[in-house]
């Protein structure tokens, strides 16, 4: 019997999604830093804009659909 | 001396422009009343689960951010507000910095030639030499403009000091004098739209009508024989698709911009509320729980700044550079 589960799916999934890409950004982003450690600056400036762009899809769950 | 007094006056205009902002707002005390009942501003996107609880508590802001005047017929919100008063203080910082140009530049004239001259060097390195003078105007305005106006709401007093009515546990604000500029979606959709239809006239003058639409549609790469027309096809419904991804980008500009702001707002009145019991230990941790957030939100206004000027410069560089060009795309 399956347990109620309250909530919102459609951000809960959203949510989800989002937060596995913003830390995959941030895995190969250290990964990278350990790979070159002088690439810092670079590595961190793109990695940060990585991140908006993944963490921009829950917005469009939030506020774009259902109640 | 002279950098001592440069930051005063810098100091003196942002004091004035938060002074002009409350005190505008007082003057139309005696005519607007402030909301004399308990139910909270109603929004109609609301994504607080709050908003349905028995009791009429607002948890959280309201997604429409409230009216505090009226200028005629035409109503101006907080956040109208604040990008009046940001916009001004912008203008007036910039021109009282560049007043008496120097060959070696210092203070507020060194602050504003490091920061157009990044901008101008980093864009140029996306929309291409021969674009970037056209352009620059927008882009550079776009990351100035969405930056400063997400700092801006992070002063103190934004947001915490307006009209509102007495509860049980303490004064509740329910209309304050000022509020982010970007936590209010008309604002980033106005930014938004006015980006595509700058966009589109940036297009047709690189391109031409038939050339946009070749763009758009047309196919590329070099087929022969039957395989050219079947491309024809192909790209036609890529050219499609291509046009339903277009149509969705103010919407996904607007609500990237939109969402992060108006969620940190949230957050930090969240995290301004969380202990309620005590009353001693209420007050002091509206003050201290924010905190880190206050950083976090500093870094999330300036990332979303840049990744909004990125993203229209990037979408500009794609529609009006050529692929035939061999020196068009940056060189690194």
């Amino acid at each position: 019997m399956l347990a109620e589960m309250g909530g919102s799916i459609q951000v809960g999934l959203a949510g989800l999604g989002s937060a596995i890409g913003v830390g995959l950004v941030g895995m190969k982003a250290s990964e990278a830093v350990g790979r070159n450690p002088g690439a810092f600056g670079k590595i961190m400036t793109i990695g940060l804009i990585g991140m908006a762009f993944a963490e921009a899809i829950v917005f469009y769950a939030l506020f774009l659909g259902g109640h | 001396m002279r950098l001592l007094s440069q930051m005063r006056l810098i100091r003196i205009i942002v004091f004035l422009m938060v002074l002009a902002g409350l005190s505008l707002t007082g003057l139309q005390a005696q005519t607007a009343n402030p909301v004399a009942s308990s139910a909270p501003v109603i929004t109609e996107a609301p994504a607080q689960p709050a908003q349905t609880a028995p009791e009429a508590k607002s948890e959280g802001l309201p997604a429409k951010a409230p009216t505090i005047f009226h200028i005629g017929p035409f109503p101006v919100t907080n956040s109208m507000l604040v990008t009046w008063i940001v916009a001004l203080g912008i203008i007036v910082f910039a021109q009282c910095a560049t007043r008496t140009m120097k060959d070696v530049p210092d203070g507020a004239q060194n602050f504003w030639e490091f920061l157009v001259e990044s901008l101008h060097d980093f864009l140029a390195e996306i929309v291409g030499a021969d674009l970037i003078n056209k352009t620059f105007w927008f882009f550079a305005t776009i990351f100035i403009f969405i930056c400063f106006t997400n700092w801006f709401g992070l002063l103190p007093g934004v947001g915490t000091i307006g009209w509102g009515h007495q509860t049980a546990e303490g004064f509740e604000l329910t209309r304050p004098w000022l509020r982010g500029g970007n936590a209010d979606l008309n604002m980033t959709f106005a930014m938004a739209c006015i980006f595509m239809v700058m966009w589109f006239v940036w297009a047709l003058q690189s391109n031409g009508i038939a050339g946009f639409l070749l763009h758009i549609f047309g196919p590329k790469g070099d087929n022969q024989g039957a395989m050219k027309y079947a491309m024809i096809v192909v790209f036609f419904a890529v050219g499609l698709i291509e046009v339903m991804s277009i149509a969705f980008r103010p919407i996904s500009l607007s609500f990237r911009l939109f969402g992060n702001i108006f969620a940190g707002e949230n957050l930090m009145d969240a995290m301004s509320h969380l202990i309620k019991e005590p009353a001693w230990a209420r007050a002091a941790a509206s003050i201290i729980v924010p905190i880190p957030f206050y950083f976090m939100e500093l870094l999330v206004g300036f990332v979303q700044a840049i990744v909004f000027m990125l993203l229209t410069a990037g979408f500009t560089s794609v529609i009006c550079m050529h692929d035939d060009d061999p020196h068009a795309k940056g060189q690194h």
